[in-house]
């Protein structure tokens, strides 16, 4: 199973959408890793995928290969399903 | 004979006259090793009353009890040093020593000046060999030991000495590091020195400009201990140049090259650190500026209007780079910074260019490649450096002689040693690295302080010439002033951690993006409670990574001998600079910019990746599509691509790559020539641990389109 990686930070309007779609997903029993862009943890994540606004959402498979990235626009709770999925057939 | 330092002073003199000249203060007197005549114990009172807080009786016990050592002991020769030092031990035995350091007397062992008169300085490659650069090293060993006795607390300097921390430059202790400026300056207010008998008017030719700007630099590098760099310079000297044809636009730029390698005869017979930001378009934030013209008049004109001239002017800075010195070696000095942005692919005739300053890049590595990306403005410098630009200073950009930034200090954290202290326990590591940045803030606090004072002296005082006035603020910035904290051996303490080297699995590089994530939360958080900038900087490194790694071996040597790089048999220890990818890494040199860039965002005060050539002479295109590929693919803060060089004694003629005879005339009396950090030097000048590093070097060969 593939994970979903949230980078967000306090100060960022649209933030709280995206981690509504990260709640939703979480509580189907998807892995939702959420990282603060402003924390060491989070920033050094960012980093390693070149992330520097938020929110931005990477969904990756069980082999940390990049399955898709959003940046300038959040996806609905069902596409995400759907390209995990896809990835996994 | 010997010569002794006389403590004659008059007591009370040296009390209340604090303003006597030093010569009146150090006095000389001669004696024999048949006599003691001029012995004046009472010397020995009146120098413990002046420069320590013991009281009378004290002083007098203490200056019977050395006479009476004196006496005893039979000396044929006594010096000024020796009498000093029977005090201080005199002072030690009666517990006193607060009075004993207040007391210390700084110098250099007979042996030791002997060394440096001798044989070359290793520490800076910048630096050669001669009469004047063992001035600059003397100088340099007494001031840091100033430093550390006067400037910074035991506890900072403890730091630098076990080698926890370097503090750089400290025998330039009373100066700031570095700076960066604007010729606006010298255009619109002329050449005011401090102390000089003449003052200049504004220039009203080229080549009197040109003039001005060396001789401020080379004042520049009597204030400042490291690079001066320049903004915008073929855009700055446009204004100049309208008339003039494309042969005499390419004269005044070989003077310009010329006049700056060739400056290594004055402080210490070091060239000066010297940096043209250059620029193919119009940078944004000049656009609409007023150009200041001949004698300092504003031409009626912005700066917007002077694109051609100033392509003219900085294409034939490259047509000189390219031919090299008069025996075709690069320039080491000044070094071109070409700024790519996203308005330079927008500009007419880029494509044109960037294959000029390619062709450059391959035939003498002589280009470097900055990259703004964004909105991102900045002023690049030093190995590294950059003062990027704030909104503040975007509005001083409306009036560019106001565009002045200097970093006072730079203290490098040395990274593996905290791996060897935190046992691989991830919660005592970070807290380790915070004690380390906390006393590396500490350090900067107590350079500021001392910095301030001697400014504080204004007109009159050492610093005479950061102070001056123009434009009704100080030369020297303080509130815009820079603080770097570097690191060294990020990938020493990435293996030491995780088993992996940097470049080996994405778990290490992680973990390094981590340690240098900390590192900026950190320099927010003091900058936050200090109110003063601290910012990382990727510490060039060009003695500390061998310093560390030597004193590690000595000091941590069960773990040091497990992760030190380079022979520890023939003494050619390093550890990997700042937090590069070791330079033996198999990534190939696009993959190498992508993983070294994803830290560059993170370091603030700049960052460069280098590409090491060797002997391969790559296609200028390939590099121009190498160069665009950076830009728009990757993080890089900077690059530069470096060649290898071996230039002939004999015959003077230069050839590529590094070789123990010259391929034209045979001769064994060569200089291999490359970079040793951020600028191109002899390789003879190294210290061992560069050495060490050039020999693991990957050259890439093969990965570049050749000619």
């Amino acid at each position: 199973m593939g994970v979903i990686k949230l980078f967000v930070q306090q100060k960022c309007h649209k933030c709280p959408q995206a981690k509504e779609v990260g709640n939703i997903l979480k509580d189907e029993g998807f892995k939702v890793e959420e990282y603060d862009i402003k924390t060491a943890d989070g920033m050094a994540e960012a980093a390693f995928y070149s992330i520097q606004s938020t929110p931005v959402i990477i969904l990756e498979d069980s082999d940390e290969n990049i399955i898709a990235e959003f940046r300038d626009e959040i996806p609905t709770p069902q596409k995400v399903k759907d390209l995990l999925s896809g990835a996994q057939d | 004979m010997g010569t002794i330092v006389e403590l004659n002073a008059q007591k009370e003199n040296a009390k209340k006259d604090v303003k006597k000249e030093t010569t009146d203060l150090t006095l000389f007197v001669r004696t024999s090793k048949e006599d003691l005549s001029g012995w004046d114990r009472q010397k020995i009172v009146d120098a413990l009353l002046k420069e320590t807080d013991l009281d009378i009786n004290t002083s007098e016990k203490i200056s019977l009890e050395v006479q009476e050592t004196i006496e005893n002991a039979n000396i044929k020769y006594l010096t000024a040093p020796l009498v000093r030092e029977l005090v201080d031990a005199k002072l030690i035995e009666h517990g006193l020593e607060d009075a004993r350091k207040m007391h210390t007397r700084l110098g250099v062992p007979l042996y030791d000046v002997d060394q440096l008169i001798l044989h070359p300085n290793k520490e800076n490659a910048n630096v050669p060999h001669g009469p004047e650069a063992t001035n600059l090293t003397l100088a340099e060993n007494i001031k840091k030991e100033y430093a550390l006795l006067k400037v910074f607390s035991p506890e900072v300097g403890d730091a630098h000495m076990n080698g926890d921390i370097h503090l750089h430059d400290m025998g330039f202790i009373d100066r700031p590091y570095c700076s960066g400026q604007s010729l606006e300056y010298l255009k619109k207010f002329g050449l005011h020195l401090p102390n000089s008998l003449s003052n200049a008017k504004p220039a009203k030719h080229p080549e009197v400009l040109l003039a001005h700007m060396v001789k401020f630099a080379a004042a520049l590098q009597s204030h400042f201990a490291g690079a001066i760099g320049w903004d915008a310079v073929n855009l700055f000297f446009a204004p100049y140049l309208v008339d003039k044809t494309d042969k005499e636009v390419k004269q005044i730029a070989q003077m310009m090259i010329y006049e700056f390698s060739q400056q290594a005869v004055a402080r210490g017979g070091q060239a000066i650190f010297t940096d043209i930001n250059l620029y193919w378009e119009v940078p944004k934030h000049f656009v609409d500026v007023p150009a200041i013209g001949p004698g300092g008049e504003f031409t009626g004109k912005t700066y917007g209007e002077y694109e051609k001239d100033a392509q003219r002017f900085v294409w034939a800075l490259f047509d000189v780079y390219k031919e090299g010195d008069g025996t075709g070696r690069p320039f080491f000095f000044p070094k071109p910074l070409v700024h790519i942005t996203e308005k330079f692919f927008k500009t007419e005739g880029h494509e044109k260019f960037l294959n000029h300053i390619c062709d450059i890049a391959s035939e003498k590595g002589t280009t470097y490649f900055v990259f703004d990306r964004g909105e991102t403005a900045k002023i690049s410098e030093c190995c590294r450096l950059s003062f990027k630009l704030n909104e503040s200073d975007l509005q001083d950009a409306k009036e560019p002689w106001r565009m002045r930034f200097c970093a006072l200090m730079n203290a490098t954290i040395n990274l593996p040693r905290l791996g060897y202290r935190s046992r691989k326990d991830e919660t005592t590591l970070f807290n380790n690295l915070r004690e380390m940045i906390e006393l590396a803030v500490k350090a900067h606090l107590q350079k500021k302080v001392f910095i301030e004072q001697l400014l504080a002296l204004g007109d009159r005082g050492p610093l005479a010439l950061l102070t001056m006035k123009k434009d009704g603020t100080s030369y020297i910035r303080m509130h815009r002033a820079s603080y770097l904290i570097g690191m060294v051996g990020l990938n020493e303490l990435v293996k030491i951690q995780t088993g992996d080297e940097l470049h080996e699995s994405n778990k290490a590089l992680k973990f390094g993006l981590k340690v240098i994530a900390h590192m900026r939360l950190l320099t927010e958080e003091f900058s936050a409670k200090h109110g003063m900038h601290f910012v990382l900087e990727q510490t060039p490194a060009e003695s500390t990574a061998y310093r560390f790694a030597k004193l590690d071996l000595r000091d941590y040597t069960d773990d040091a001998v497990k992760y030190v790089r380079g022979s520890i048999q023939e003494g050619q220890t390093y550890y990997t600079n700042s937090t590069a990818l070791t330079v033996s890494s198999d990534d190939n040199p696009i993959e190498r910019v992508k993983k070294e860039g994803l830290f560059h965002p993170l370091i603030e005060a700049g960052s460069i990746t280098h590409i090491w050539l060797g002997e391969s002479k790559p296609s200028k295109e390939s590099l121009a599509n190498f160069v665009t590929k950076v830009f728009r693919e990757t993080e890089s803060d900077q690059i530069a691509f470096s060649p290898e060089f071996t230039n002939c004694v004999s015959c003077g003629k230069t050839a590529r790559g590094l070789s123990d005879n010259c391929s034209y005339c045979g001769s064994e009396d060569i200089e291999g020539i490359t970079r040793i950090t951020g600028y191109f030097t002899k390789i003879s000048s190294w210290n061992k641990g560069k050495l060490g590093e050039l020999k693991a070097r990957n050259r890439n060969k093969g990965f570049f389109a050749s000619k």
